[in-house]
């Protein structure tokens, strides 16, 4: 099982997934390919570029047969394949929001949110201070009244612990839901 | 400040799970990386066994027996799965190569008969007694 912890470049990913992790954070490297659009020598077509993202990730023995993966990956302004194998069979995300940089989270969003995947937004605290309160974050966001917005520490395993809970909570509901209750 | 985004991973973004086209796959031949894993892979984005990054693979019976005949990445990935089970994603970072080959040729590995994957279905969102499960085992962590 996996849960995928998706945001910005620098907000607190590998912290987050290392506070919880058995072991620490291993990286692993992913193509991406995107398309680069405009004229090349070949003349007015559309070619693909290869792009090549790490991934941070760690393992979470949570009992003698569920090892919970969790993978840190940045947000791209676009999203190769890569990011939908990715998601495949992932139960949630955690999208991490540095309040100071809100729009480093906006292409995780609208992924997650086109992809129908549950996620929870949680603001990392920088130096103990956020520098928006979480009902302006939410504001600036326009997510969904239902997506939980909550402040974490990325430093914190038992913070950690607790906003990973926040997500399972959401998924959850949501096999609930599915399944009639 | 509004999301200026809004929309366009649904219009704009390539989102089929659609792997490098081979055709153009070789394109960077300049990059010599790139053609390793190329002939790694045949330029196959899928192997025969349709693997996730955290599926978890462990050396057969079997595969002790064909370990001898690998070279190179099998070799280094029966190795690996031989003293420990690990998942696709552990494999590619301790083998320090890209995760979308490591996953073709660890499908090959499967469909040989070497490596045993252990494999959670899509349908785990769905599975409420195993997320109840998991709920409760992250609450003890």
């Amino acid at each position: 099982m996996k849960i995928v912890v998706a945001g910005g470049f620098g907000v607190g990913k590998t912290t987050f997934v290392g506070a919880l992790s058995d072991i620490t954070p291993l990286t692993t490297e992913a193509a991406m390919t995107t398309l680069a659009e405009g004229i090349d020598h070949r003349g007015d077509v559309t070619t693909k570029t290869t792009t090549t993202v790490a991934m941070d990730f760690g393992r979470v023995a949570v009992d003698q047969a569920i090892v919970l993966y969790l993978f840190g990956t940045p947000g791209q302004d676009r999203f190769g394949f890569m990011w939908n194998d990715l998601i495949h069979g992932a139960l949630g995300a955690v999208v991490l929001v540095d309040s100071r940089r809100i729009e480093d989270s906006f292409p995780a969003l609208d992924y997650f949110e086109s992809r129908d995947l549950p996620f929870v937004v949680a603001v990392n605290r920088f130096d103990d201070v956020l520098h928006h309160t979480l009902d302006e974050i939410r504001e600036a966001l326009s997510i969904d009244p239902r997506i939980p917005v909550i402040s974490t520490d990325a430093r914190a395993r038992q913070v950690v612990k607790q906003t990973v809970l926040s997500l399972l909570d959401v998924v959850l509901e949501r096999a609930l839901a599915r399944a009639g209750h | 400040m509004l999301r200026p985004f809004l929309g366009r991973a649904l219009a704009g973004a390539p989102l089929s799970a659609a792997g490098p086209d081979p055709a153009t796959a070789g394109d960077d031949d300049n990059d010599i990386a790139q053609v390793r894993f190329y002939t790694m892979t045949g330029g196959r984005s899928r192997g025969p066994v349709a693997l996730e990054f955290e599926s978890m693979l462990r050396l057969t019976v079997a595969g002790r027996e064909l370990r001898a005949g690998f070279t190179f990445e099998r070799a280094a990935i029966a190795d690996l799965c031989g003293s420990d089970t690990l998942s696709v994603a552990e494999i590619s970072a301790k083998l320090r190569k890209p995760i979308g080959v490591v996953r073709v040729v660890c499908g090959d590995l499967v469909a040989d008969g070497a490596l045993q994957a252990f494999i959670s279905t899509p349908s785990v969102v769905d599975d409420v007694s195993l997320i109840t499960r998991l709920i409760a085992g992250v609450r003890a962590l």
